[in-house]
C-alpha cells in the first residue's frame, strides 16, 4: 500500500519537474512546479515527517509559488518571446552525467527499511529550541534581512 | 520504498532541475528549476533521516526550506529591478560582467 | 671635567637657540651675540679646564650607551688630557676672534644670512670641540664628519654664486673620500684591537697584542681620513678653493682648527704610529711632498687669500711631516703658532679684502700708509710664518726641523729647509706687492673698524709672545696626556738648525726685498722667462685635471655601462613579462562572457568529477 503510494507520488513528482523545465508558458511552469512540491510534501507524509511535509505545504507551495506568481506578473507577464532554451545539449549532457554519477551512487547504497519516527512534533520542536538555536535566532535576522533586502531592491523610484 | 530508491529519485529531479537551470532562457524560469534543486535534496536528506531514524534531518530540512524562502524573495525582488532597469528578462542579457 | 661639558654644551646650545627660534637667527646682530657669548663661555671653561688637568693629570669621562647583551656596549667618553685641553683653549681661542671679527667683516650681510652664519659657527665650534675631547676613535670620527659638514656650511655660504658652492661640494668630498679611509681605520684597529678608546688602544700596541698588519692597516686607514682633512697631497686640492669662503672662515677652518684636526689625529695616535715604521716613512715623504710642492705654487699666485692657503697646505705638511718623522711634539707646537698666525694673516687679509674689494695683490700697493694696524700685524704674521727670531714660528719651525732631523732624516731636513727658503719669499712677495711698492693703489682705502682690529691684534700677541716659553709649556701639556706616556722632552735643537733655518728665512726675505721692493731683478721678466715653468704652477701641477680624468675614466665609464644594462636588460624583462601577462589575459578573456549560464556548465562538469573521483575511493 505504501508502495504504491510511493510510485504514484514520484510519478507526479517527475512530471512535475518535467513540466516545469518544458513548459513555454511560465504559469504553466509554476504550477508544475507546485505539483512536484505538493509530491514531495506527500512523500513527506509517507516518510513519517508529518510536521516538516506540513511546512513543505504551507511555506514552499504556497509562499514561493504565490512570490513567483507575483513576480510573473508584474513584470511582462507569461509571454515568451523567442526560443524556450539556449544550447539545450551541452546542458542535457550535463546533466544526463550529473545523474548518472550521482545515481550509481544512490544505488550503491543498501536496499533498507526505513526506521521511521520522524512524526514526533514535540520533539522537533525541542530540538529547534536547544540544539538548535542559534541558528533557529540566525534565521529569524537572515528572514529580516530578506525582508526589507526585498523591499528595497525593489521600490519604485521616488519622485525627486 | 527504500533508500535507495528515495534517493534515485530524487537525484532525478535534482538532474532535471540542473538541465532547466542550465538551458532555459528566462530568468523565473531558471529560478524554478533552482527551487526542483532545492527541493530534491531536501528530499535526499528527509529520505536518509527516515533510513537512519535521525530527527536531525527534518530539523536541518527545516532550516533549508526557510532560507530558501527568503532566498527566493530576495531573487524575484532582483528580477523585478533588472527588468524595470534593463526592460529584459532573458537572462542572456545580463552580461555586464563580462571580460 | 665638568668645565670640558661646559665648554661643549655652551656652543650646543647657542646653536639650539639660534637654530630652533626663527625669530632669534632672523634677527641677526642679537644671534650673533649669543654665540660670540657662547664661544666666550667655552674658551673661559676650557682655560679652566685646562688649568685642572695640569693640577690633577687626565681625566676621563664615560657614558654607556645601549648596553646590549651579547656585544660589548658603546662608549661615549670625554677624554680631557693636556693634549685635548690646549687643542679645546686653542680652538675656542681663535674662533672667539674670528667670530668677534665676522661682526664687522659680515656686517654687510642681510639680518637672516647673520643668523644663520653665526649658527653656523656654533655648529663649528660644537663639532671641533668634540671631536678634540673623543676619547675614543668612533666618538671621533662622529665628530669629524659634523666637522665636515660644519666646513661644507661655512664655505657655501653664499651658496648663490657657483664658484662657492661648487667649492664647497668640493671640500666635502675630497675629505670624505679620506674619511672613508677614516672609517675602514676605525674597523680594522676594532677588529683587532677590540676596542675604540684610545687609550686601550695604545696599551694594547704597547703590550704588543694589537700589531703587525692589522695596526699599520688600521693607523694607515685614520691616516688618510687626516691627509684628507689635513689636505695632504692629493687631497690637497680643496683647500685653494675653499678661499670662496668669507675671509673669517677661512681663517677659522682652513688655517687654525677643521685642518688641524688632522694633525690633531697623528699626534693623538702618536703611541700607534711608533709602533708602524712603513706607515710612519708614509706619513713624512707625503708631509715633504706637500710642504715643497704648495710652496711652488704658492709663488705665482695674485690671490691674496690663494696665497694663504697655500701656505697652508705647506704648513700643515711642515707638522705631518713632524708626525711622520717620530717629532709629535714638535708637530703641535708648530699646530698651535700655525693655528695663531695663519688666522692672523687670513684677518689682515681679510681687512685688506673688506677695503678694497678685490683679493688680487696686483690691484694693491702702499697701502701701509692708509691701514697702517692692517699692515703691521700682517708683518708680524708673515715674520712668524718665515720662521724669523723672536716670534714663534722661529721656534716651532726649527723644532719642526730639529725634530726631523734628529731621527735621521737629512733629505726630508733638506726639502723642508728649501720650503722655508720658498715660504719666506712668497709670503713678503705678497706682503711687498700689498702694503709697499710704488703704487698707491686705493685712494678710498681705509682701516678697518675696531671690532676686526681687536682680535688681529690679539693674534699679532700672541704670535709674538708664544715663542717665549711656549715650547716648555706645551711640552709641558703633552707630558700629562694619554698619547705621551714617557712625556715630551723639551730640549734644544743643536745650533746648526735654528742657523739654517734662519739663513732660509732670511734670504727668501732678501730675495722678496731685492725684487719687489727695490727693484734689482724683474719677477715679470723672470715669469715670461720661466713661462713653461710657471704655468705648470699656474695650473696646480695638474692635479685639479688628473682627478677630474680619473672621475671621467672611472667613475662616468661604469655607470654608462651599467645604466645600460638597467635601461635594456632589467626593464627589458619587466616590460617582457608585462606584455605577455597582457596577452595572456586578452587571451582568456573569452572565457568570460558575463552570463552566468556559461560558468555554470563549467560548475556541474566539475560537480561530476569531483562526484567520480570521490566514488572511485
Amino acid at each position: 500500500m505504501k508502495d504504491l503510494a510511493f510510485y504514484g507520488f514520484a510519478a507526479a513528482l517527475l512530471a512535475g519537474a518535467v513540466g516545469t523545465v518544458v513548459s513555454r508558458s511560465l504559469y504553466r511552469a509554476a504550477f508544475s512546479l507546485a505539483a512536484t512540491l505538493l509530491a514531495t510534501a506527500g512523500l513527506y507524509f509517507l516518510l513519517t515527517a508529518a510536521v516538516l511535509g506540513a511546512v513543505q505545504i504551507l511555506l514552499y507551495t504556497g509562499g514561493v509559488l504565490t512570490l513567483t506568481v507575483y513576480a510573473v506578473a508584474l513584470t511582462d507577464g507569461e509571454r515568451l518571446a523567442g526560443p524556450r532554451w539556449r544550447r539545450p545539449l551541452p546542458a542535457a549532457v550535463l546533466a544526463g552525467g550529473l545523474a548518472v554519477a550521482l545515481g550509481s551512487a544512490a544505488l550503491s547504497v543498501e536496499p533498507s527499511v526505513g526506521l521511521g519516527g520522524l512524526e514526533d512534533g514535540r520533539a522537533l520542536g525541542v530540538e529547534v529550541f536547544t540544539t538548535y538555536l542559534v541558528p533557529f535566532e540566525l534565521l529569524s535576522v537572515l528572514l529580516l534581512g530578506a525582508i526589507f533586502g526585498a523591499l528595497v531592491v525593489a521600490r519604485k523610484e521616488r519622485e525627486p | 520504498m527504500t533508500l535507495p530508491r528515495l534517493l534515485v529519485l530524487s537525484f532525478a529531479m535534482f538532474a532535471v532541475g540542473t538541465f532547466g537551470v542550465l538551458a532555459r532562457r528566462h530568468v523565473i524560469a531558471v529560478l524554478l528549476s533552482i527551487e526542483l534543486m532545492f527541493n530534491a535534496a531536501n528530499l535526499a536528506i528527509v529520505s536518509a533521516a527516515w533510513a537512519h531514524g535521525l530527527l536531525h534531518g527534518v530539523v536541518v530540512v527545516f532550516f533549508a526550506i526557510a532560507v530558501t524562502v527568503a532566498e527566493v524573495a530576495v531573487g524575484l525582488a532582483l528580477f523585478v529591478l533588472a527588468h524595470r532597469l534593463r526592460g529584459t528578462n532573458q537572462l542572456d542579457d545580463l552580461n555586464t560582467l563580462r571580460g | 671635567m665638568i668645565w670640558a661639558i661646559v665648554a661643549l654644551a655652551a656652543p650646543a646650545l647657542a646653536l639650539v637657540a639660534i637654530g630652533l627660534i626663527p625669530p632669534l637667527r632672523r634677527s641677526g646682530r642679537p644671534a650673533a651675540w649669543v654665540s660670540v657669548a657662547a664661544i666666550s663661555a667655552a674658551l673661559a671653561a676650557a682655560a679652566v679646564a685646562a688649568a685642572e688637568v695640569v693640577r690633577s693629570g687626565p681625566a676621563v669621562r664615560e657614558v654607556l650607551w645601549a648596553p646590549l647583551h651579547s656585544f660589548p656596549p658603546v662608549r661615549f667618553g670625554i677624554l680631557l688630557d693636556g693634549l685635548s685641553a690646549t687643542m679645546a683653549v686653542l680652538v675656542a681661542g681663535v674662533a672667539l676672534a674670528v667670530q668677534v671679527y665676522s661682526l664687522g667683516y659680515m656686517s654687510g650681510e642681510s639680518r637672516p644670512s647673520l643668523g644663520r652664519y653665526f649658527a653656523y659657527h656654533s655648529l663649528f665650534a660644537f663639532a671641533m670641540l668634540g671631536l678634540v675631547l673623543s676619547h675614543n676613535t668612533l666618538q671621533t670620527y662622529v665628530f669629524w664628519e659634523l666637522v665636515g659638514l660644519g666646513s661644507y656650511l661655512l664655505i657655501g655660504f653664499w651658496f648663490e654664486r657657483p664658484a662657492a658652492a661648487r667649492a664647497a661640494l668640493k671640500a666635502f668630498w675630497t675629505t670624505r673620500l679620506g674619511d672613508v679611509g677614516f672609517a675602514v681605520g676605525v674597523v680594522v684597529l676594532w677588529a683587532a684591537g677590540g676596542t675604540f678608546v684610545f687609550s686601550e688602544l695604545f696599551e694594547r700596541a704597547a703590550d704588543g697584542s694589537l700589531a703587525g698588519p692589522m695596526l699599520a692597516v688600521g693607523v694607515a686607514g685614520l691616516y688618510l681620513g687626516a691627509a684628507g682633512k689635513s689636505a695632504q697631497f692629493p687631497f690637497h686640492v680643496w683647500l685653494p678653493d675653499a678661499m670662496e669662503g668669507p675671509t673669517p672662515v677661512s681663517a677659522l677652518i682652513h688655517a687654525a682648527t677643521m685642518v688641524a684636526a688632522g694633525v690633531y689625529l697623528m699626534v693623538r695616535i702618536a703611541p700607534l704610529l711608533a709602533h708602524t715604521p712603513t706607515v710612519s716613512a708614509w706619513v713624512l715623504g707625503i708631509g715633504c711632498l706637500t710642504a715643497f710642492l704648495s710652496a711652488t705654487m704658492a709663488l705665482v699666485e695674485r690671490d691674496v687669500k690663494r696665497v694663504l692657503a697655500y701656505s697652508t697646505v705647506s704648513q700643515l705638511g711642515y707638522m705631518m711631516a713632524a708626525v711622520g718623522a717620530g717629532a709629535a711634539g714638535a708637530a703641535f707646537f708648530h699646530l698651535s703658532t700655525h693655528a695663531l698666525f695663519k688666522a692672523l694673516l687670513f684677518l689682515a687679509a681679510g681687512s685688506l679684502i673688506h677695503a678694497l674689494h678685490t683679493n688680487d695683490l696686483f690691484e694693491m700697493g702702499g697701502l701701509y700708509k692708509r691701514m697702517p694696524w692692517t699692515a703691521a700685524t700682517f708683518l708680524i704674521g708673515a715674520l712668524a710664518l718665515a720662521g724669523v727670531f723672536p716670534l714663534s714660528g722661529f721656534f716651532s719651525k726649527d723644532e719642526v726641523l730639529a725634530g726631523v732631523l734628529d731621527h735621521g732624516h737629512r733629505f726630508a731636513f733638506a726639502v723642508l729647509l728649501a720650503t722655508a727658503f720658498l715660504t719666506a719669499f712668497y709670503i713678503f712677495r705678497a706682503f711687498w706687492l700689498a702694503f709697499l711698492g710704488g703704487r698707491d693703489a686705493d685712494r678710498h682705502a681705509h682701516e678697518s673698524p675696531p671690532v676686526m682690529l681687536a682680535p688681529m691684534a690679539v693674534l699679532a700677541a700672541g704670535t709674538a709672545l708664544a715663542g717665549l716659553g711656549g715650547w716648555r709649556a706645551i711640552a709641558h701639556m703633552l707630558g700629562v696626556s694619554v698619547s705621551f706616556p714617557e712625556g715630551v722632552h723639551a730640549g734644544h735643537p743643536p745650533a746648526i738648525v735654528p742657523v739654517l733655518g734662519s739663513a732660509a728665512a732670511l734670504a727668501g726675505i732678501a730675495l722678496a726685498w731685492s725684487g719687489y721692493g727695490r727693484g734689482l731683478w724683474s719677477p715679470a721678466a723672470l715669469r715670461a722667462q720661466l713661462a713653461p715653468a710657471v704655468r705648470v704652477l699656474e695650473r696646480r701641477w695638474f692635479i685639479d685635471d688628473l682627478f677630474l680624468a680619473l672621475y671621467r675614466a672611472l667613475y662616468l665609464v661604469p655607470t654608462r655601462i651599467v645604466g645600460w644594462f638597467d635601461r635594456y636588460l632589467v626593464d627589458g624583462v619587466v616590460n617582457w613579462v608585462t606584455d605577455r601577462t597582457r596577452a595572456a589575459s586578452q587571451a582568456l578573456r573569452v572565457t568570460q562572457s558575463g552570463r552566468v549560464q556559461d560558468a555554470l556548465y563549467f560548475l556541474v562538469a566539475g560537480a561530476i568529477v569531483l562526484l567520480a573521483l570521490a566514488a572511485r575511493s
